[in-house]
């Protein structure tokens, strides 16, 4: 039953993220990009990591992608895109994407990592809500709290950043004429 | 369900995201390609938190940076986007040389 789940979701994952690659408007491709994050959220769940699952949901579907539709709506006519690729180019990222796909493939299965490790039991709460909160903000040498504020600072500096790039120019704008 | 089959899939997504910085030529498009390889390696850190790693937890709060830093990009990236947008008129990632002075 999990198994069926698993490829049944990574199936539509792939089939998804391919639409978001080469759909040739770009509100499908951001609305193909909401679908694949919900079945990231799937897989999250199905390893039993709750909080990243409802993490995804609120910050990618909720947050980005929004800001992301709302810019491809200003900056395009309802995402018709012009600018589509030569056939060069788009056979060059082919034969790029396979070859590192390939190798990529070749090392793992070649190689001495301990991988196909099958499923193993989880403790109870590992990926609850309470579980990574508490650990999140732990001052000890096992806890998060460093990362967690230098996160805060970071996402204030790129807010004030994001301001004053998009803000327009007041210079001319605010002379008298 | 092991964690070779989570790997292959999070290269797979890898590859198709690398594929999209590749052939997009609309800088939304590039944005939009990134995110997916983002994904991809969030489904690695979680693939190994879930099969392998000693400290579950850990690998369950480590996508959680990965999601805001890729908030703090986009936004970031957007805002260019959009003064790109005002100032140039186009979004060709061809055209992107002109940006430098």
């Amino acid at each position: 039953m999990h198994d069926l789940l698993f490829y049944g979701l990574a199936g539509l994952l792939v089939c998804f993220s391919t639409l978001v690659v080469m759909a040739p408007n770009l509100v499908h491709a951001a609305i193909a990009l909401v679908a694949s994050f919900f079945m990231t959220a799937g897989l999250y769940l199905l390893f039993e990591m709750e909080f990243v699952a409802v993490a995804q949901i609120m910050v990618y579907v909720g947050g980005i992608v929004i800001f992301v539709i709302i810019t491809i709506l200003l900056t395009t006519r309802l995402g018709e895109n012009h600018l589509l690729p030569p056939i060069r180019q788009r056979l060059w990222g082919i034969i790029i994407a396979a070859t590192l796909l390939c190798m990529l493939l070749f090392g793992t299965l070649t190689s001495l990592l301990p991988i196909g490790l099958a499923e193993r039991p989880l403790p109870a709460d590992t990926g609850s809500l309470a579980t990574v909160g508490s650990r999140l903000l732990q001052p000890t040498e096992n806890g998060f709290i460093v990362p967690f504020e230098m996160i805060s600072l970071l996402l204030l500096i790129a807010l004030i950043g994001a301001v004053v790039l998009a803000r327009k120019d007041s210079a001319n704008r605010g002379e008298p004429s | 369900m092991n964690l070779t089959n989570c790997l292959i899939l999070s290269f797979i997504l890898l590859s198709i995201g690398i594929l999209g910085v590749i052939t997009r030529r609309n800088v939304i498009g590039i944005l939009l390609s990134i995110e997916i390889m983002l994904n991809a390696a969030n489904i690695n850190f979680i693939a190994f938190a879930r099969f392998s790693a000693h400290d579950s937890t850990a690998g369950a709060i480590f996508p959680v940076f990965v999601m805001a830093v890729s908030a703090c990009e986009m936004a970031v990236a957007l805002a260019i986007i959009i003064a790109m947008y005002r100032n140039k008129g186009h979004l060709d990632s061809r055209r992107l040389g002109e940006l430098h002075g």
